[in-house]
């Protein structure tokens, strides 16, 4: 009976590409997910650092890393990048004690965000990588979430005079 | 923080990863963490007590060595167990692209996944052929780590990923308080004597021994005191039909040594000497060296000078040129203060490369990666980073 060999082999192409889509579909959700969450430990870690900043300017270095903090907090999210880029430019600029509880404050912060924004990169790019695929665009998979966004600051990493510090 | 460590390698044969995976698990340990180190080895092999063995283990030719893995229905079964029973909070796998407990471990997590890579693998047959299998690997992974700057450039090159560069540690501990070998180093009197160290495969060009080779011959004639350290795999005879036989005497060879004889080696000599050409991705050599407190000279490879910080801890010379490692040589002999000076340094900068030192940072890519999987963040207190 060739006609059921042909439902048979109908059924089991049409129950694998059922399956194959399913993953697919978790695959992308579970990306999307995850680099949401990274964003969110990301704007923490921003956060942490501009008041961290704030309380330094506060206390030893005035007005200007101040002021670049303040605007850090309070940025809108099209401003957000400049105004952080702006605000490691300003901590740079000073000279850091790492002995000082505040500096050292300052710059486990900064340390800190740089790992947030390693990881974040990383999972923006495997997420936009499978939504990118064209299958997942042509089924609309993902599509309650918005188009993931890298976060384009620079390295914000301070160095610090050498041999007191673990961290380059 | 309850932490998991698959290491890919037995530890029934030793090796770079297999040092580096337990040396961290002892210094995680140390800062007051729960550690369980998977790993593939024979259930009645003696092993330290944070290691769950996973299995026999079968040799596979990888990456130009042979190394001993586990991969399987058996061992996947293994692996599931070892995570559902540990609970972790996060999961460290070390060479997660070799078929090994590595890669089974990522496919089966499902929290936060922390993945190191050591090796510098700039071209090779799986990366390019299954890029696909691969990105599924890969995106399991949370926080990647590179071990050296080589390493991290093969991710961003070839596996389209950033990575957190943190080196490989050194247990300074081990290195510092060790006794030289008896009659070693002896004198280092202005041109008359002083003691050379070689660690290595000198059979090996990329090692560079004939560069040093033809300085030590050249520099015995001035200095008739003077004596060479060889140690490393290899054979006597081949060893010795390399010197002049007027020579031979002033060369010693110890023959493969094992971790606690390297570091007496290393104690035992007045300048340790790196002569190699290429192919270093990080020289853990060169920091072991320095923890030892010996005067290191090095050729000037990328690795090498990142590691020696531009020669402020250790001596650079042009890579493969004999007769400017003499003329270095000869001047840091004669030279004790110098050599003091470089000392002094090199112990500032082994501080940065002492395990406990890198184990806080390696707890900071883990917050960062438990962070990326549940949105919080997580105090630097707890991290143990102050």
């Amino acid at each position: 009976m060739p006609g059921m060999w042909w439902v048979v082999g109908g059924t089991l192409v049409v129950a694998l590409v059922a399956a194959y889509l399913i993953w697919t579909a978790g695959r992308v959700e579970r990306l999307q997910a995850r680099a949401q969450l990274a964003a969110r430990a990301l704007d923490a870690h921003l956060l942490r650092r501009a008041a961290a900043a704030a309380v330094l300017a506060e206390r030893r270095y005035g007005v200007e890393l101040y002021a670049a903090a303040r605007i850090a907090l309070d940025a809108q999210p099209d401003e957000r990048e400049a105004a952080e880029n702006d605000l490691t430019r300003q901590l740079r600029a000073v000279r850091l004690d790492p002995s000082d509880p505040d500096c050292e404050a300052v710059i486990a912060a900064s340390r800190r965000l740089a790992l947030a924004r390693q990881v974040h990169t990383d999972l923006v790019r495997d997420a936009r990588t499978a939504r990118g695929r064209p299958l997942v665009r042509l089924l609309r998979m993902g599509r309650g979430h918005t188009w993931p966004r890298y976060f384009d600051i620079d390295d914000p990493t301070l160095t610090v005079p050498a041999a007191d510090v673990p961290t380059r | 923080m309850r932490i998991g460590i698959v290491c890919p390698y037995s530890f029934d044969v030793p090796g770079g990863v297999q040092n580096h995976v337990m040396d961290l698990a002892e210094a995680l340990i140390g800062l007051g963490h729960e550690v369980s180190v998977l790993a593939p080895a024979d259930e009645d092999s003696t092993l330290p007590s944070y290691v769950v063995p996973a299995g026999r283990s079968v040799p596979l030719p990888y990456n130009g060595s042979v190394a001993r893995i586990a991969f399987g229905p058996v061992s996947t079964a293994r692996v599931r167990r070892w995570i559902t029973r540990g609970d972790f909070d996060v999961l460290h796998v070390h060479e997660p692209l070799a078929l090994s407990l590595s890669m089974l471990a990522v496919l089966s997590a499902r929290g936060p996944v922390v993945a190191t890579f050591h090796t510098a693998m700039t071209r090779s047959r799986v990366l390019s052929a299954a890029q696909g299998v691969l990105q599924i690997v890969l995106e399991r992974i949370t926080a990647r780590i590179a071990v050296s700057a080589l390493a991290r450039k093969v991710q961003v090159e070839h596996l389209d990923g950033g990575a957190v560069e943190i080196p490989n540690g050194v247990a300074v501990a081990k290195f510092a308080g060790v006794e030289p070998l008896p009659g070693w180093p002896g004198e280092c009197s202005p041109g008359a004597d002083g003691t050379l160290g070689f660690l290595g495969r000198f059979t090996e060009p990329r090692k560079g021994f004939p560069i040093l080779r033809d300085a030590f011959v050249e520099l015995a004639e001035q200095r008739p005191g003077l004596r060479l350290l060889v140690a490393g795999p290899g054979d006597r005879d081949d060893l010795f039909d390399r010197f002049p036989p007027g020579l031979r005497d002033r060369v010693t060879f110890l023959g493969l040594v094992s971790e606690a004889d390297k570091a007496r080696m290393l104690r035992s000599v007045h300048l340790y000497v790196a002569p190699n050409t290429g192919g270093e991705s990080f020289g853990m050599i060169l920091t072991e060296a320095l923890a030892a407190g010996t005067t290191v000279v090095a050729s000037d490879l990328d690795a090498f000078r990142r590691v020696l910080d531009n020669g402020r801890a250790g001596r650079l010379f042009p890579t493969g040129d004999a007769v400017a490692l003499r003329a270095t040589l000869a001047e840091l002999l004669d030279d004790a203060a110098q050599r003091a000076e470089l000392t002094a340094c090199g112990d500032q900068v082994v501080a940065n490369f002492d395990w406990p030192v890198v184990a806080r940072r390696v707890l900071e890519v883990y917050a960062a990666a438990i962070e990326a999987t549940d949105g919080r963040v997580i105090d630097q207190e707890w991290v143990g980073s102050d």
